[in-house]
């Protein structure tokens, strides 16, 4: 296998261990629960039945008497929620407090953070999608303890059976005859084949339990991207081929959009990441998308696919697909569509750490970055900040509702992420879990009522308009989960033109 | 449970105690059986549990008490030659001890395997995916060590009771241990038996011809007393109806989501089946007709178990199902916090997939006089147990 090959191997493999988002597990969130702002994380526990632990930090002056903090699965038949967990406070840090969730089942949660203070009580819903995303490994330590403590048992049993049979019927002071003995020996070694046989057949439970594990874990539906330069359905074409979102008997909750738009597709050039595209195809069915690729450089993309569905369900399709050529001059079909190319190959720009990316229209982006290496696991909030032509900070316009967007991958693929200054949360899936009632029992009631609303704003990019930051500067809350060289694009607007800075970054394990 | 054995020297009555590991033994069978009923009915009512619930509590201190006594017991066999003259035992890598002593020890170590292959296996897999796992099954083995080890010693002293009183005292002992060794099994087809729901299905009756049917003729043929597999069918009951009772007496609030049935009580076990009665049959049967050949009395104890068991439940679950048994007294009625309750409560369940055809008594019958062969098999081998 070729290297390039390997690695789009590694693309396509890690995804079917990933949730929304591709190797990047936890949820990020920042915004306000009421009075008070609020920054909570919430480590996936990566199975389901499993403890996720939630940590809510106050960001502002505020302090909190209690937090709440409530997972709620939708289920219109549910009779009553369970009470909230009241979070318990960090030692050290006031203003952090931190619980355990129980996500007992696979799919869409809402967690309510409620936060009681000095200024009353106010709550935020943070979206949380639980799928079983890992398979754990049994590390040395363990593994050598339960051998042993496994052959001390099966040993012991065997020995028991010995004993049993040899002496435990005798009178006190006998000694065990000859046919003690032999019957003994005849009765241990039935023992041991009964003992190996049911050790083999735990064996074999065990292996079919992790066996059954492996396959369900979450896989986003599968996806194909083809090229079509030819005939009247030119363009790229998305098609969502899954037999689990096309059987008709099944029923499955249909698509809502995120900022307007049903999907946003995202093209990166497998060579060096030296090109992105930020695309919104529009439906031609359920399962089929179109969009018209940027004029970028021809070779093999990355393709992921971010959509939302009205459970609230999140997840990022992804795929492959082959860039050929592109028609020009190229007419966006969305208004909201961006792309970026640099200059030289991408190859060249690695490994470097600059700071400042220039942009499209004269400007500049510059990247805010704490001292010291960026840490797995450890906050590693993104800032930057824009400046005009002039050096003076730029004004920025919302871009799809949002002061930005960031999206990230790591050089193989591992990891990619589609972040907002919100977090990673998808503000549709916040919408749809603010505005479910107990009725939207059939499949799309609920999904109507988005539209509508939708409808009854001022223009459709309007949707999550999210207060804009002084200073031409905007910030994004997130934990790399892993090691390796990320590239990032951040996109922001600014006199109505969508402009990307492009910055390669490091991270670090924590152990370094 | 404190256990004293009466003991008549120069025509005086003595009360001799019972000895520690015996006493330490069958308070950690109960303990854990205890622990057991109470953390099904913790999983029913609140749904989340941690390392340190009572419950939880209750079946590590059985680990605890029944592993140190019998460990100790071990150790003062082996190298003090007074107590290995007194409490006479088995050899064991080099060392020496009671075989229920080592039965008990094994089924600690079985429970202290269990804790951190479930703690990873929880991590790995997700939380009690499956009530019947491995590591699961690793706990209920060791708990069942400890149960049947209690029993084990127990049968050891009546055995070697000299005084008929004393063999007598043990043998109410053993036959409470069975008791103990019955519930647990019950547990462990709680699915398949443990509620009246089930009882027109074939199923129920197969169950519980291969379950109780062994337990009750092995306890009849070796406790010393008359009534050995009613007393033990009987202390079965017994701990069932205690726990029926206290448990719904605390209030507790369901803490998982989706919450169904929003109770405000523990939610208490079902009520247990009238095994006094076949266990009376097989009693009897024993006594009567003990001479004809372990094969013939097999064949008769099974089916006279099954003729009471089938006739009893039958009738008995029709009660349980009716509005008279939804009080305090039965507990019925009562469940879990995620079900959706429904008129399914009432009804017997599955009757179209499994009934209870001829057919299926058929294979019961046969079911029972094999389990009823292998419980006097059993009996003949407790009976002579000594050290």
């Amino acid at each position: 296998m070729t290297r390039r090959g390997r690695r789009l191997f590694l693309v396509v493999a890690v995804a079917l261990v990933s949730s929304a988002h591709v190797g990047s597990p936890d949820t990020y969130f920042e915004g306000t629960a009421g009075p008070y702002p609020v920054r909570v994380i919430v480590r996936s526990p990566g199975v389901v039945p499993g403890l996720a632990q939630i940590t809510v930090r106050l960001l502002g002056s505020h302090a909190a008497r209690r937090v709440l903090v409530l997972p709620v699965f939708w289920d219109p038949k549910t009779a009553a929620p369970p009470p909230p967990d009241v979070a318990d406070p960090v030692p050290g840090d006031p203003a952090v407090f931190s619980a355990s969730l129980w996500l007992m089942r696979e799919g869409a949660y809402s967690v309510q953070v409620t936060v009681e203070g000095a200024r009353g009580s106010g709550s935020t819903l943070v979206p949380v999608t639980a799928v079983a995303t890992q398979r754990l490994d049994l590390r040395a330590p363990l593994g050598i303890l339960l051998a042993g403590l496994g052959v001390l048992l099966f040993a012991g049993a065997v020995t028991l059976v010995w004993a049993a049979a040899r002496e435990s019927v005798l009178d006190p002071g006998a000694t065990p005859t000859r046919r003690d003995v032999r019957r003994a020996r005849f009765a241990t070694a039935g023992g041991t084949l009964l003992l190996a046989l049911a050790l083999l057949g735990g064996w074999a439970w065990w292996n079919a339990v992790d066996a059954a594990h492996r396959t369900g874990l979450f896989r986003p539906l599968h996806a194909t991207t083809t090229m079509r330069t030819a005939g009247e359905n030119q363009g790229l074409w998305l098609a969502i081929d899954d037999p689990a979102w096309l059987d008709p008997r099944r029923q499955r909750a249909p698509l809502i959009p995120d900022h307007g738009h049903l999907m946003h597709l995202f093209l990166v050039r497998d060579s060096g990441l030296a090109a992105f595209a930020h695309l919104h195809p529009v439906p031609r069915s359920t399962a089929m998308f179109v969009t018209t690729p940027p004029p970028l450089p021809p070779g093999r993309y990355r393709v992921y696919a971010d959509i939302v569905q009205e459970s609230g369900f999140t997840q990022t399709l992804v795929s492959t697909t082959e860039i050929t050529t592109t028609r020009t001059p190229w007419r966006a079909a969305d208004v909201d569509d961006s792309w970026v190319v640099e200059q030289g190959t991408g190859d060249e720009r690695r490994g470097t750490s600059a700071d400042v990316s220039p942009l499209g229209d004269g400007s500049t982006m510059t990247w805010r970055r704490r001292a010291g290496p960026i840490v797995v696991d450890h906050d590693a909030r993104l800032t930057f900040a824009v400046a005009a032509p002039n050096g003076t900070p730029a004004i920025l316009e919302p871009y799809m509702g949002m002061a930005g967007h960031l999206v990230l991958t790591r050089d193989d693929g591992a990891v990619f992420v589609h972040l907002h200054p919100a977090g990673t949360i998808s503000l549709a899936a916040q919408e749809a879990f603010e505005l479910r009632q107990p009725g939207d029992t059939v499949p799309g009631t609920l999904a109507k009522r988005l539209e509508e609303r939708e409808q009854q704003r001022n223009g459709p990019h309007s949707a999550h308009h999210a207060p804009m930051a002084p200073g031409g500067s905007v910030s994004f809350p997130y934990s790399f989960p892993r090691a390796g060289s990320y590239r990032i694009w951040v996109q922001v607007k600014r006199e109505g033109r969508v402009l990307t800075g492009v910055f390669d970054v490091s991270v670090q394990d924590a152990e370094r | 449970m404190a256990v004293t054995a009466a003991a008549y020297v120069d025509g005086a009555p003595r009360t001799a105690p019972a000895p520690y590991y015996l006493v330490a033994s069958a308070f950690a069978a109960v303990s854990v059986v205890v622990g057991v009923i109470w953390d099904i009915s913790w999983h029913r009512s609140i749904g989340r549990d941690t390392f340190w619930t009572p419950a939880h509590m209750a079946i590590y201190l059985g680990g605890v008490v029944a592993g140190a006594s019998c460990g100790w017991l071990v150790l003062r066999t082996t190298f003090s030659p007074a107590a290995g003259q007194a409490t006479p035992g088995v050899s064991f890598w080099g060392f020496r001890g009671p075989f229920g002593a080592w039965v008990c020890i094994w089924g600690a170590l079985a429970m202290i395997t269990s804790a951190p292959l479930d703690n990873w296996w929880h991590t790995a897999y997700g939380l009690d995916v499956q009530v019947l796992s491995p590591p699961h099954t690793v706990l209920a083995l060791g708990i069942f060590g400890i149960q049947f080890g209690a029993l084990l010693l127990a049968l050891a002293e009546q055995n070697r009771a000299s005084a008929p009183d004393r063999a007598r005292a043990y043998g109410v002992l053993v036959a409470c241990l069975a008791g103990v060794v019955i519930q647990n099994a019950s547990i462990l087809g709680l699915e398949q038996i443990g509620f009246a729901n089930a009882a027109r299905m074939s199923l129920y009756y197969k169950v519980g011809a291969a379950v109780f049917t062994t337990a009750l003729v092995a306890a009849g043929r070796a406790a010393q007393i008359r009534w050995a597999a009613t007393t033990a069918a009987a202390a079965y009951m017994a701990i069932s109806l205690i726990m029926i009772w206290v448990l719904q007496l605390f209030p507790a609030t369901p803490k998982l989501a989706p919450v169904f049935n929003p109770i405000s009580h523990m939610v208490a076990p079902p009520f247990p089946l009238l095994l006094v009665i076949p266990a009376v049959v097989i009693d009897v049967l024993l006594r009567r007709a003990g001479s004809v050949g372990d094969w013939r009395l097999a064949v008769l104890t099974g089916l006279g178990f099954l003729a009471a068991f089938v006739v009893t439940q039958w009738f008995f679950a029709d009660f349980l199902l009716s509005p008279h048994a939804r009080n305090f007294f039965f507990g019925v009625d009562q469940w879990d916090y995620s079900s959706r309750v429904g008129a399914w409560r009432y009804k017997f369940w599955r009757i179209d997939a499994d009934p209870a055809t001829p057919r299926g008594f058929a294979w019961a019958a046969l079911i029972a006089v094999l389990s009823a062969r292998v419980g006097l098999w059993c009996g003949t081998w407790m009976a002579r147990i000594k050290r």
